[in-house]
């Protein structure tokens, strides 16, 4: 589904990804550690196009993104992703915030995409908040709606980037649980995360991501159990074991 | 009390003379400022929302990334350096005695009214514009690129997710442009259009007493103050949510 | 010096001349009724106010102390009856607003075509009679106006004013035209007004309206592009100096005025500066 080919990417003179190939297939979730200031959210926003990476390719099904004649905005409404800090919209409440994107930019009926809104809501359990504001939410409640604003686009591939950081540790449960679902489900993930213990539960594969570089990259238990690269070693020794 | 206090209660204070000026009397060629009032009051309306379009726009030109409008984007710059630094009055004069002068046609045939309010909107839509840009540039970027990450295009990020923020944030500092726009509609008089002020002015000159000046003053209060209040509150209710944030 | 100073007074009249002889001798001495008691601003002195910029006719090149102008040359003959010589007036520059606000007076008086009204006198004390004005409507001849003789015909005009200025009493209380007057700041500011067609005619006094037509609102050339079409009939409406209240001065003023009527003075700078202005038609 998404192909990175030997993807480069610096900011001023410093390199920040050297040359990372990686391949997701449809249906898979992938998720992506690294201790802080390696790389993942660059590689997520690369893959969005929100940055411009340098050099490398990046193909989603099938076509090179790098393509001048591509739209950027047309390939975001197939690859959608999810922040840290949410960046839900301040001044739309929750329903509001979630139809936006299916509605101006997809540009379907209001009264299709609301009911769709709502079944979402439902789906993480939100189903009576959709005419609060964001800031009446919890961060958990937030970060769930941004999820949901995402899933709205009906996206291709889903792109997380730590998603349970900025939250109290009471709510990062909830957000977990309703990734999980939508792996069952089937969607197509890269999950950046700090999540051991999620990565090896839901993860078909993991990939570690060392300074720029992807030292590993493995099926959740190999990864996890019999890790191959001195890095990976290294790095799963250092976080503190979640069980 | 000082020496010549009453003298001056009486010049500024006195009720029978501020009722006079109040009301006017065409016998005497007085204006009353009740009416002059109107006048102020339709021309800030009319103006405001005059402003609030114009500078709406040439702020979202002034922001604009698109190379197409490269050309507009360099005028609304010298736009708004230009009229942010004349004096209003001296637009009123440049506008009022300068178009009908020019004969051309039924743009030089207009009542100093239309003038007035078109050197108002000329400065304030400056002001404002400028208030606009700072409000747009309030908005986080982590906004736009949410906008971005699902698929909306510039124009719609602009008009659902930065614009409705932007302007949120100016209400307090918009509110203050509306309270001079509010006083500055007094300098329509050098037009000879004979609002609150200048019937204060001619009652002042035929009646030696300056009683109508504190009438038109209060009428102003009356007409600033719920503004002025409205304002405090927005400004207040925005920081104790900040605040409510921030905890 | 001194004989210069005659040589000027000389100019306006034999009977002026011998006033100043006389009273040139020392400052303030004269034997008019009333000014014994006077008291001035300056002793020796005699303080005037006006406006600046000052017009003509009243003054002239806007320089007060020229002699030159009726109010100027007025004020000079004023002075030599109350026994000041030329070199003694002395003229301070008193916008119109401040000539009658509360507070002590940088004048002894003030002249400045004030028209006297009985709810000014409340606030100021004003001089007898120095000159009786009547009112004037002067429009552009081009204007469909340009050959009303009606104040009837009149009332589809929209009209100005110079702010503060006793014709708009005339315009809504005589002409009550449809239109809303305009009420400007400066008569400049009407006479531009006028001169775009913002407006059809300015009322004003007889005097300026005249200057007006055919000195400012003339072609490069000198010819007149606008025409008083016709004065409003006298309502008793008159100049006179103000003072500040219950100033000592007025009685000695007046009795100085008398004087100058009954010599003729008055009459012969009216003659002078002002002669021509009979010949406008009255407005029936
Ligand atoms: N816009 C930018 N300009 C310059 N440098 C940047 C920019 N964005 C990121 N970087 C740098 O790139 C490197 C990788 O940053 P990135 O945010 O991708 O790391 P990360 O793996 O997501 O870290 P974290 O776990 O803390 O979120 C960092 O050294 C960061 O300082
Ligand atoms: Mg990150």
């Amino acid at each position: 589904m998404i192909e990175l080919h030997n993807v480069h990417k610096q900011f001023d003179q410093r390199t920040v990804l050297h040359g990372v190939t990686l391949e997701l297939q449809p249906h898979e979730v992938v998720c992506l550690l690294g201790t802080s200031g390696s790389g993942k959210s660059t590689l997520l926003r690369c893959i969005n196009l929100l940055d411009r990476i340098d050099q490398g390719d990046i193909i989603f099904q099938g076509q090179s993104l790098l393509d001048d004649r591509i739209d950027v905005d047309l390939v975001r409404r197939h690859i959608g992703i999810v922040f840290q800090a949410f960046n839900l919209f301040p001044h739309l409440n929750v329903l509001d915030n979630i139809t936006l994107g299916p509605q101006r930019a997809l540009g379907r009926p209001k009264h299709e995409v609301e009911s769709e809104a709502r079944e979402l809501l439902g789906r993480i359990g939100l189903g009576t908040r959709s005419g609060d504001y964001p800031d009446q939410l919890s961060g958990g409640q937030q970060q769930r709606v941004a999820i949901a604003r995402a899933l709205a686009m009906q996206p291709d591939v889903l792109l997380l980037d730590e998603v349970t950081s900025a939250l109290d540790p009471t709510l990062v449960g909830e957000v977990l649980d309703l990734l999980s679902d939508l792996a069952l489900q089937g969607t197509t993930m890269l999950i950046a995360t700090h999540e051991m213990q999620f990565a090896r539960d839901v993860a078909h594969r993991v990939a570690l991501l060392d300074a720029g570089r992807l030292v590993e990259v493995a099926p959740a238990q190999q990864f996890f159990d019999s890790p191959s690269q001195p890095e990976t070693v290294d790095f799963l020794s250092r976080v503190p074991k979640t069980q | 009390m000082a020496p010549g206090g009453r003298a001056v209660r009486e010049f500024f204070l006195s009720p029978t003379h501020a009722w006079r000026a109040f009301i006017g009397d065409p016998s005497e060629g007085l204006s009353a400022i009740w009416e002059g009032f109107l006048t102020n009051i339709w021309m800030f309306i009319v103006c405001e929302v005059l402003v609030l379009i114009f500078g709406l726009a040439i702020a979202v030109v002034r922001m604009s990334s698109s190379p197409i409008l490269t050309p507009l984007r360099f005028l609304s710059t010298v736009y708004t350096d230009f009229f942010r630094g004349i004096p209003v009055i001296l637009v009123l004069f440049a506008v009022g005695y300068g178009v009908p002068g020019m004969d051309l046609g039924w743009i030089s045939q207009q009542s100093p009214t239309v003038y007035a309010c078109i050197s108002l909107t000329i400065t304030y839509s400056a002001y404002v514009a400028e208030v606009y840009r700072a409000g747009i540039n309030s908005v986080a970027t982590n906004q736009l690129v949410a906008a971005r990450a699902i698929g909306l295009r510039q124009g719609a990020t602009m008009r659902y997710v930065v614009l409705p923020q932007a302007v949120r944030n100016v209400i307090p500092p918009l509110l203050n442009d509306f309270i001079s726009l509010q006083k500055d509609t007094a300098l329509v008089s050098t037009l000879g259009i004979v609002d609150a002020t200048q019937a204060a002015h001619i009652y002042g000159s035929l009646n030696f007493n300056f009683a109508g000046y504190t009438v038109a003053s209060l009428l102003f209060l009356l007409l600033t103050i719920p503004m002025t209040r409205l304002t405090d509150r927005l400004i207040n209710r925005d920081r104790v949510k900040r605040l409510a944030f921030i905890s | 010096m001194r004989a210069l100073r005659l040589a000027l007074a000389g100019a306006l009249s034999a009977t002026a001349l011998t006033a100043a002889t006389l009273a040139s001798t020392a400052g303030a001495t004269t034997t008019l009724k009333g000014c014994d008691s006077a008291t001035y601003k300056t002793s020796g002195k005699l303080t005037v106010g006006t406006d600046n910029p000052v017009w003509e006719p009243w003054f002239s090149n806007n320089k007060p102390s020229n002699g030159a102008g009726y109010e100027s040359a007025f004020t000079y003959a004023l002075a030599r009856k109350m026994g000041f010589s030329k070199a003694n007036v002395k003229w301070v520059t008193v916008p119109f607003d401040a000539s009658y606000a509360p507070g002590a007076k940088s004048f002894d008086f003030d002249i400045n075509e004030i028209s006297y009204t009985p709810q000014r006198a409340r606030t100021v004390e004003f001089s007898k009679s120095y000159y009786n004005v009547q009112q004037s409507v002067v429009v552009l001849k081009t204007s469909k106006y340009a050959n009303v003789t009606t104040l009837a015909g009149l009332k589809g005009a929209k009209f100005g004013d110079q702010v503060g200025t006793t014709g708009m009493t005339y315009i809504t209380k005589y002409i009550k035209p449809d239109a809303k007057p305009r009420a400007y700041n400066t008569l400049d500011l009407a006479v531009a007004a006028l001169q775009s067609k913002q407006i059809d005619a300015i009322v004003v006094d007889t005097p300026t309206g005249n200057y007006m037509v055919n000195v400012q609102i003339t072609t490069k050339s000198g010819k007149a592009l606008a025409k008083q079409i016709g004065q409003f009939k006298s309502v008793g409406e008159h100049f006179g100096v103000t003072f500040q209240k219950n100033s000592k001065l007025v009685a000695c003023v007046n009795s100085a005025i008398a004087a100058l009527k009954a010599d003729g003075t008055l009459k012969r700078l009216s003659n002078q500066y002002l002669s021509d202005y009979t010949a406008v038609p009255l407005l029936k």
